[in-house]
């Protein structure tokens, strides 16, 4: 028997789980099929930001009072998924004079507190920036934590009757006689198992792949992805976040993130969403603006470089700006009265950190639709989870195993302390999960050897699984894909070693991956 | 005047065969390593590659000294088995698959003995035991098993099947590393009852056992008799991630060799000057723990491997510089470094220095290049590395020896 919801929702990142747990609360009884892991798109791929809203006080206002708003909804009903590091605008001898001139005023316009910081606190309580640096600001930026974010929408939205599933990918729309949607063809993108799902209203948080899930219900939307592209640094370089006093650019963004530094962010437009790659110019363009932040940042080690695509939504047919002056603001789009299709919604646009307020508004419009009267209440009861940050330092987890008495907590994973147990316990909660799956839950292979170590452990410890080798190679090509734009240094000898390992002893590349079980397994 | 005949800088397999060719014809020569070179993580095995296809090609380190290889193996094994420490296979075997630790196919030749077992043909209805050992994360029996059964193993065994023993007393150590195992196994009493209990582990049946890389370290050779008698099966060592075990053992006997044979060596710390003097090296200096040492020398081997041994190194710019001498170094351009697949032939393998017929590189006179570091091979891809560290440490010890210049210089000293 086919299951029926009365809404389906597209898209497990942010956006998506937010839309669910906003509509569960409401008693909208939903689904959510996300096609990866949760968490894996555009949401999993950010710099880890919350935003002050002070980046976009200048260029988009809106944007920029949303962000104000939603960062302090966020640190009431998210307060473990933050770290309220505080963030600092500062303005370098490349950044313009106007700009620095009309900033403050702006930020008081749209309502963020951004106070003016003497110099000497600022270099007292970061010593590595820039001493060139004329002029600062202090908002409330902090980081966030997406995984857990998103983590903890799903669990609350489960618990008020919400389903969710992943590694389902839309395939297809049934359409009834008058163009509505009637069910969601689903494939379960391991097994290959299709199926149907019966839909009272359908809901697409697909974020920059949007444009892919409508042009199934024969709709055209534009998308516009935007790539951001980020570069992982191997320590804590500030204990703030730090932003350029500069209309957004390259390179102007250094967040503290756990263990590490996230420097960002290039902007280019793109035509496939899949498209992530960072190129070499953006690395470089990266690193050169990054000097301008942290004199010598350059010459710091590199772990990695990733980019997510920002779910930008082409407002006119053709657009030859740049995207990212594209407004950054979300928009709900009705396919009803544009397209025909009733009973489609689609969310583009917008940020991170204005997840719930796209979950509230959308949630609002679907909730008429279908009659719903209950309000939205997401603003004010806190997500499940700690009620205070837990940043991640390597010693939480020494000191965790050591209070247990070091037991069975035989390291897997040595540069980010990922026991076995640990390990275990995510492989029960998810059995059928791949290494990435793994990593986004024990933080395995996200240290300076990324992956070159616990690979193999870790898929041993997957016992019979019939993917088992695809498990392998999978991760070491997921792990290869960010290690090879910043391929120097030290972290080239360690891709070095890693390839004499792998090729040289251990002869990887002569796995036999050609079984009827696993070749339709995802790699 | 000079105080060493040679200085090798590197410690790996080239520098310490070049330092103990070196020894042996009499000079007075001082290796310099910095750390840990490709012994401790390799397999341990000697990859010579396809000597005669590879000396045809053009720029490959083969095509000048390809016909050394042979000569250069035989010495290497004589010293080795006059070490303690017998390989098998000779220069010319043709090369066959050995299972290894995932369970992947590697093409092999000369291993030591404690792993040659891998290497005889299959007979007719034998199967392969995979061994792992309990609490032991560097061996994957299970998966290993798994992944050779799907293999496509031409002559290959019957039948896979996977074993876990436990040994005893390793319940109290956490993450037990390959070493720490090797070290208990030379302990007579703890090996007499490990041994005992992986013999209770086996399942019945005839088997070849692959095990891990582990069967002791100073006392291998009594271990690994022991084992086999013990386990009343042919065995063989399957080496893993480092640190490696079976490299371990090779360096070990190459530096027990270099003692020997009256070279000096030093460990543990690089290269922090140069002195020059025109076209000449005249001595480097080492960072010891207290002081620097001056190494001045009539003749230099760099030897100090490539990118992942630290004697190459990359910058974001895509300059590579070798790190010594700051000779220069041929590469593709920085777009062609890597290819999408990890797993694939990398165009950056063959980075490294061009030296003329006599191993010299451009612009220094008294410096000579083995091993690695030299340009035009892809030492993963064609599996040769080994063959060009040995042939190529041979042949700069017969070019320095036939100038002879430095026995005169010794004569005077002493």
């Amino acid at each position: 028997m086919t299951p029926t919801f009365d809404a389906v929702v597209i898209g497990g990142g942010a956006t998506g789980a937010g839309v669910l747990r906003d509509l569960a609360m409401r008693g909208v009884r939903g689904l959510l099929v996300e096609r990866g892991d949760f968490g894996s798109g555009t949401s999993g791929r950010y710099h880890g930001l919350l935003h002050s809203g002070a980046r976009y006080v200048v260029s988009d206002p809106g944007s920029a009072r949303d962000c104000a708003a939603e960062n302090g909804v966020l640190r009431r009903i998210a307060p473990g998924c933050l770290e309220l590091t505080g963030g600092y605008f500062v303005a370098t001898s490349a950044d313009p004079e106007e700009y620095l001139d009309g900033f403050a005023a702006a930020c008081a316009a749209a309502g963020i507190a951004a106070e003016r910081v003497p110099l000497g606190e600022l270099f007292a309580a970061e010593p590595l920036l820039n001493r060139e640096i004329r002029a600062a600001y202090h908002v409330p930026d902090a980081a966030m934590e997406p995984w857990e974010l998103i983590d903890a929408n799903l669990e609350s939205a489960r618990e008020h009757g919400a389903e969710a599933w992943r590694y389902q990918a839309v395939v297809g729309f049934a359409r009834d006689s008058d163009g509505q949607i009637s069910a969601v063809e689903l494939e379960d993108r391991r097994s290959g198992e299709r199926r149907s799902v019966g839909c009272g209203t359908v809901i697409s948080a697909a974020g920059a792949w949007a444009g892919q899930v409508a042009a199934l219900a024969g709709v055209e939307l534009k998308m516009s992805p935007g790539k951001g592209s980020m570069l992982i640094m191997n320590r804590r370089v500030t204990n703030a976040v730090v932003n350029r006093l500069a209309p957004p650019g390259d390179g102007d963004i250094l967040v503290p993130v756990h263990t590490v530094s996230i420097l960002g962010t290039t902007d280019i437009t793109v035509e496939d969403p899949d498209d992530a790659r960072v190129t070499r110019d953006e690395v470089a363009a990266l690193l050169a603006d990054g000097d301008r932040l942290i004199p010598g940042l350059s010459g710091a080690r590199v772990l990695r470089a990733y980019a997510g695509c920002r779910p930008l939504y082409e407002e006119s047919d053709v657009s030859d700006e740049p995207s990212r002056e594209i407004s950054r603001a979300h928009h709900l789009i009705a396919h009803g009265p544009r397209d025909g299709v009733a009973n489609l919604w689609s969310i583009v646009g917008g940020k991170l950190t204005t997840y719930r307020l796209m979950a509230q508004q959308t949630a609002d419009a679907v909730c008429a639709s279908l009659g719903v009267a209950a309000g939205c209440r997401t603003a004010m009861e806190p997500l499940p989870g700690p009620a205070a940050a837990r940043p991640y330092w390597l010693g939480m987890r020494l000191a965790d195993i050591e209070a247990d008495g070091g037991g069975d907590a035989d390291l897997v994973c040595e540069c980010e302390l990922v026991t076995r147990p640990m390990l275990h316990a995510a492989l029960e909660a998810q059995p059928d999960a791949s290494l990435d799956d793994l990593r986004r839950t024990t933080r395995l292979g996200m240290g300076p050897c990324q992956g070159a170590f616990c690979t193999p452990r870790a898929a041993a410890m997957l016992g019979d699984r019939d993917d088992g080798q695809r498990a392998l190679l999978g991760f070491l090509h997921e792990r290869f894909r960010g290690t090879r734009p910043i391929a120097w240094g030290d972290q080239l000898a360690e891709l070095w070693l890693e390839t004499g390992i792998y090729r040289g002893s251990l002869a990887v590349e002569t796995l036999n991956v050609e079984t009827p079980e696993a070749r339709d397994a995802d790699v | 005047m000079p105080t060493y005949d040679a200085v090798v800088i590197g410690a790996g397999l080239a520098g310490l065969s070049a330092g103990i060719g070196l020894a042996e014809a009499g000079a007075r020569v001082f290796v310099a390593g910095k750390g840990m070179g490709a012994t401790h993580w390799a397999h341990g095995g000697v990859d010579v590659g396809d000597v005669e296809a590879l000396s045809r090609r053009r720029g490959h380190p083969y095509a000048r000294f390809g016909d050394a290889v042979g000569p250069a193996l035989t010495a290497h094994l004589a010293r080795l088995a006059a070490a303690g420490l017998p390989y098998r296979g000779s220069p010319g075997d043709t090369p066959r698959l050995v299972p290894t630790a995932v369970g992947g196919l590697r093409p092999a030749a000369i291993l030591p003995e404690a792993q040659a077992a891998g290497l005889q043909p299959w007979a007719g209805g034998e199967g392969l035991l995979m061994l792992g050992i309990d609490r032991f994360k560097d061996v994957w029996a299970q998966m290993a098993a798994r992944n050779l059964a799907r293999q496509r193993w031409p002559d290959g065994p019957a039948e896979v099947r996977w074993a876990v023993a436990e040994l005893p007393w390793v319940e109290r150590l956490h993450n037990l590393t390959a070493l720490e195992l090797a070290r208990l196994f030379d302990d007579p009493d703890w090996r007499a009852r490990a041994l005992a209990q992986v013999r209770a582990a086996l399942p019945d049946g005839t088997w070849r056992i692959g095990l891990p890389a582990v069967l002791g370290l100073a006392r291998h050779a009594e271990v690994f008799a022991e084992a086999r008698e013990t386990l009343g099966a042919p065995i063989f060592e399957i080496p893993s991630l480092p640190p490696s075990v079976p490299g371990i053992r090779l360096f070990e006997a190459l530096r027990e060799r270099l003692l020997a044979a009256g070279g000096r060596f030093q460990f543990g710390f690089g290269v922090v000057k140069v002195e020059r003097s025109a076209d000449h090296v005249v001595a480097v200096h080492t960072q010891g723990a207290s002081r620097t040492l001056r190494l001045a020398a009539s003749e230099f081997v760099l030897a100090t491997g490539g990118i992942a041994g630290g004697g190459l190194r990359a910058t974001a710019d895509g300059m590579i510089s070798e790190r010594v001498f700051g000779l220069a170094v041929e590469a593709p351009p920085q777009a062609e470094w890597l290819v999408d697949d990890p797993l694939a032939e990398q165009p950056l393998e063959s980075a490294g220095v061009r030296v003329d017929a006599r191993l010299r590189p451009a612009g220094v006179r008294n410096v000579r290049v083995i091993g690695s570091m030299l340009a035009g091979q892809r030492y993963l891809s064609e599996r040769c590395g080994d063959g060009v560290a040995l042939a190529s440490a041979q042949r700069a010890v017969q070019l320095l020896s036939a100038r002879s210049a430095w026995s005169s210089v010794r004569n005077v000293a002493s």
